[in-house]
């Protein structure tokens, strides 16, 4: 337990930083509460370093590495999400405050925002370092419960708060999926030991040949209830309102963090199961890979056609976050491979560092929008969204309008940009899996996104400014700091291509897959002896070896 | 598939389905039947109700009603800790470190009741 906690340091340290944001956050002096941004930023650099720093005991038998890389990447991310999101709430408030408005810190809820966003980014390192289902299903819901909060509270208007309502409701149902079938796992197995369900199940089949269907099911419901937080096919139908209705930060927020959660979440579960069944004796069980290769399919296809034919820059990037996750679902259908298998085969390792790709590209896109604001036909200002808001954004303001053109180019994943070295990984991982079917919907999709990120980035680049805007033309009052964020995120689409091979290195190094079945050893020191199913479905406790 | 463990739980529907369905049959059978302005009233030999049910209520109920949840979860987690702790041998690590996370557990409540308290929880004006 003690080494447990260990293992934690990046977590405490932000668990830390939350309880002094949420403090310094309602102070009544102005310069107090604005420091509590940096201090949030401050704490999540820190949490990054350690996480660099300490190793620690592994947490996962079999991915070894998995937890500080992860730990790593969302702090990375995490410290240009926060520059991103500086400034955003309280911002209306503090303007009234500032024109003698008496500061009353009911009203106010930048203390909140900060401390929720921390504790979102601490659920996704605790996803990361999970051993158990039930810790596993604490992290999932501790990254999530606070994302429904930061939409609802993103922006004074109505669509914020629908957009967190119907976040939250579709969001209990796909934890309420997942749940079952953890639930379901357990029951099948005797344990909510990741790895002793890992060996159990390795165990039941060395006797029979077939998974145990009561596993089986509940690997499947977990699968589909954690495709909520990944925004995958059939639990998709939140993310363009969702996206939409929240300011533009919060959104770029929503896109990475849950997504990392439930790709980590993903990637724990199915390890239980284990890449090594089929012909090939490297791929999931039938019914679970072709359920993932359909879910994969479809999620490409579904986001990228809806993303074709919408007018708001937000739905089409959200609806490229659907998109994205069904390529990425590619390399969880091609698995690790072999143990010791070379980068180009381990579809995990692809995931990876496509995490790390989509968040920085993603983030980009979502800086140039988080920039820019409209004045409606009413007079209030707005946040730009229409896809005509873009139209010469290169020459009215250069600086934005090359992020944009950057980020939309390196999504759709040209060759010397990031997306390419992010995407190609989990192409070879799926032909080296033998999934070609699989890998030509992944080619035909990408061609599919060409056309609206090319859209992106023409009418960016290519168009000239629109001279009579429908309001009253766009401004530019956003905090420095977004600007910046996306000029960060423009340069590593570029430069980070050149490091890309380190980087794969690291993402390689972070999904070594050690599988190993330890006769008796894990299990016999839990008790759990090998059960048939039917056994395990009747007499849970009997399956554990308790009295 | 042997679902005999499942047998008890069968009875149980079984009962409440007939209990409910039985005391509904057998009231509509015996029971007389009296209709008139005073037996349709909310609270049949209570207080007259008044005004509407639909009040809104001052959110500070809910935010109190917050903050006592912070206390009651800090004596569901204390009471196991103070029954462990004496156990423990005095003066060794093991027992610094429980030391250690309880203060640390009650200085994350502290935290909870301070915040509570700028928001202006207990300020009734």
């Amino acid at each position: 337990m003690i080494q447990k906690i260990q293992s934690l340091w990046p977590e405490i340290v932000l668990f830390a930083t939350a309880c002094v944001v949420m403090v310094v956050g309602i102070s009544p002096s102005v310069a107090v509460r604005r420091s509590c941004g940096v201090i949030a930023g401050l704490g999540l650099a820190l949490a990054g370093l350690v996480a660099i720093d300490w190793p620690g005991p592994a947490s996962s038998v079999v991915w070894p590495a998995l937890a500080p890389y992860v730990k790593v990447l969302v702090a990375g991310v995490g410290v240009l999400l926060l520059l991103v999101l500086a400034g955003l709430p309280d911002r209306e408030y503090e303007a009234a405050v500032a024109h003698g408005q008496r500061y009353d810190p009911i009203r106010a809820n930048r203390a909140e925002f900060y401390a929720f966003f921390l504790f979102s980014i601490m659920g996704v390192m605790l996803v990361s370092g999970a051993e158990d289902l039930i810790w596993l299903f604490l992290a999932l819901e501790l990254t999530s419960l606070p994302t429904y909060i930061m939409v609802a509270i993103s922006s004074s208007r109505n669509r914020s708060l629908e957009a967190g309502v119907k976040y939250f409701f579709l969001g209990a149902l796909g934890a309420a999926l997942f749940l079952y079938g953890f639930a379901l796992l357990y029951g099948a197995t005797g344990s909510t030991n990741l790895e002793t369900i890992r060996q159990v199940i390795a165990q039941q089949r060395l006797g029979s040949e077939a998974v145990n269907g009561v596993a089986l099911a509940g690997a499947l419901l977990a699968v589909i209830g954690v495709g909520f937080k990944i925004a995958a096919v059939p639990m998709h139908f939140y993310t363009a309102d969702v996206y939409q209705g929240a300011a533009s930060p919060v959104t770029a927020f929503l896109a990475f963090v849950p997504k990392t959660a439930g790709f980590v979440a993903l990637i724990l579960l199915l390890t239980t199961i284990g890449w090594g069944y089929g012909p090939s004796g490297q791929s999931l069980p039938e019914p679970i890979r072709t359920v993932l290769w359909v879910i994969a399919a479809m999620t490409m296809t579904v986001g990228n056609v809806l993303a074709v034919v919408q007018s708001s820059v937000k739905r089409v990037l959200a609806y490229s976050s659907i998109a994205h996750s069904g390529y990425m679902l590619v390399g969880l259908v091609a698995g690790p491979g072999p143990a010791g298998a070379p980068f180009a085969r381990n579809g995990i390792a692809a995931i990876l560092f496509y995490l790390l790709c989509y968040g920085v590209m993603n983030l980009g896109a979502f800086a140039v929008m988080a920039s820019l604001e409209r004045r409606s036909r009413s007079g209030a200002t707005e946040e730009a969204d229409s896809i005509d808001d873009l139209r010469g954004l290169c020459t009215t303001r250069p600086m934005l309008g090359w992020i944009m053109v950057v980020s939309a180019v390196g999504l759709l994943g040209m060759p010397p940009l990031l997306g390419f070295f992010g995407k190609l990984p989990l192409f070879t991982s799926g032909i080296g899996a033998g999934e070609i079917p699989l890998v030509v919907v992944l080619g035909i999709n990408s061609a599919i996104a060409a056309y609206y990120y090319l859209r992106l980035a023409a009418l960016a680049l290519l168009e000239d400014p629109d001279v009579t805007p429908v309001g009253g033309g766009l401004s530019e009052n956003a905090p420095p700091g977004r600007k910046f964020a996306g000029f960060i995120c423009a340069a590593a689409v570029i430069g980070l291509s050149a490091l890309a091979w380190p980087l794969i290195n690291l993402a390689d190094g972070a999904a070594k897959y050690e599988p190993r079945l330890t006769p008796g050893s894990a299990v016999s020191a839990r008790e759990a002896p090998i059960v048939p199913s039917a056994d395990a479905l009747t007499e849970p406790r009997a399956a554990s070896g308790r009295p | 598939m042997d679902l005999s463990s499942y047998l008890p739980i069968l009875l149980l529907i079984t009962m409440a389905v007939v209990f409910a369905v039985a005391n509904i049959s057998l009231t509509l059978a015996l029971g007389p039947s009296r209709q008139g302005p005073v037996k349709g009233t909310t609270y049949e030999s209570g207080m007259d109700p008044f005004g509407t049910a639909r009040k809104r209520f001052n959110v500070r109920f809910y935010l109190i009603a917050m903050v006592f949840l912070v206390f009651d979860i800090e004596i569901i987690f204390l009471y196991p800790w103070a029954v462990a702790f004496p156990n423990l041998q005095a003066g060794t690590t093991e027992s610094w470190v429980w030391l250690g996370r309880i203060l640390f557990f009650l200085l994350t409540t502290v935290v909870a009741y301070v915040y509570g308290y700028r928001k202006g929880v207990f300020r009734f004006d």
